[in-house]
């Protein structure tokens, strides 16, 4: 049995010792290397940063065009009853903003619009980012509304439209830049948070 | 990196894990061992968190649960190697943390479903489940899953049986680790 077990140690060592050491950040696969300058990828043409009015999880009204206008924003549409790609991407948002240079980390905006208004609630949106900002200068914005303003808001943000009770949604974290568009977005992988550290640099000046 | 650094202890630990795992000793009561607490109050290193069955034949490694943000439901990751020159397939996953435990993967139309039928692991090959691609759901939580805690999952595989894995929960967050063995 002794041997048994040494066996099977030596196994799960070799399993550990796979995993990838890669440097950072690694371009998106998805990339299609129209524009090398960005890790994630990158937007042809770049997409203008978006009006739309919702409202925030203090339930006072958010016009995101005019209060992020000219700062370094990630937008993400998601939900809260979402296991698995939402909080695993607002987790490398966070990571990416930690490892951020002050200023951009300072300049920085996170917004989160729910795709799903029946359940996210102002007060269920503010508990649920609260997890996710904390130690950042700036705490994620919460934006619910109704179906019509939600869906509007997707249309301008050129992302598709979610089904299923806002279950099924777009899974791509756009970057507005300081110059008011996007150039680059990010899809959820292992170097989800490099490259958002990475482009997040580059849009910010 | 703590099973590197302190060999006697780690090893033992392990061995305790394996042999409690070999003799096929109750489901609840495995979760204490002392390198899965150590990685996962870390929250760095994946590596240790293996289950798997008693031949060998099936592999579980690289697993975690990301401390749910909303309190409702959790997502469990691992990759599953088949060993053996024989597919084997994922029918079920049990767990003790919430009333409902059932295994999602990824649709055509980017959603995600029950996996019904099981899901296979090909001979010599492996099964990654990993945010967006799969992953456990676990519903009606009987309470909170906190970083540094671990939830006890019971894989039933149609040929190999049954394989205890002990998956750490790691921070809000934290980074995912990478799926072991992936290129």
């Amino acid at each position: 049995m002794m041997r048994r077990w040494a066996v099977g140690l030596l196994a799960m060592l070799a399993l550990a010792g796979c995993s990838s050491g890669t440097a950072h950040p690694k371009t998106s696969e998805l990339n299609d290397h129209t524009d090398t300058t960005y890790s994630g990828l990158g937007l042809t043409p770049p997409q203008p940063r978006p009006q739309f009015t919702l409202t925030d999880s203090a339930g006072r009204p958010f016009s995101f065009g005019t209060a992020t206008a000219g700062k370094p924003t990630l937008l993400y549409f998601g939900y809260t009853h979402c296991p698995d790609v939402c909080p695993t991407t607002l987790a490398d948002i966070a990571q990416a903003l930690r490892a951020a240079p002050a200023s951009v980390r300072q300049a920085a905006r996170v917004v989160f619009v729910t795709t799903d208004v029946k359940r996210d609630t102002p007060a269920v949106l503010k508990a649920y980012l609260a997890q996710f900002d904390p130690g950042l200068p700036n705490p994620f914005v919460g934006l619910t509304g109704s179906q019509a303003q939600i869906d509007a808001a997707q249309v301008a943000a050129h992302v598709t439209l979610a089904e299923d009770e806002g279950q099924t949604h777009a899974a791509q974290v756009l970057l507005y830049g300081s110059d008011d568009y996007a150039h680059v977005a990010f899809l959820q992988s292992t170097d989800e948070a490099a490259q958002i550290t990475h482009d997040l640099a580059l849009v910010a000046k | 990196m703590q099973a590197v650094s302190r060999p006697p202890l780690s090893v033992l630990a392990a061995a305790v894990v394996l042999a409690a795992g070999l003799v096929g000793v109750v489901r609840g009561a495995m979760p204490q061992s002392t390198a899965a607490s150590t990685a996962a109050a870390t929250g760095t290193s994946m590596a240790g968190m293996e289950g798997m069955s008693p031949d060998m034949a099936i592999v579980v490694n690289g697993a975690y649960l990301r401390q749910p943000a909303n309190r409702i439901n959790a997502a469990a990751y691992f990759t599953v190697y088949n060993t053996t020159g024989t597919p084997d397939t994922l029918l079920s996953v049990a767990s003790g943390a919430g009333a409902q435990t059932s295994v999602h993967t990824e649709t055509a139309g980017g959603g995600m479903q029950t996996s019904d039928g099981g899901l296979a692991v090909p001979a010599h090959g492996s099964l990654a489940l990993t945010p967006g691609r799969g992953h456990v759901m676990i519903e009606q939580l009987y309470g909170p899953l906190l970083a540094g805690q671990t939830v006890n999952l019971a894989l039933t595989f149609a040929k190999a049986g049954q394989v205890l894995v002990t998956v750490p929960v790691i921070a809000v967050t934290a980074p995912a680790p990478s799926p072991a063995g992936t290129p």
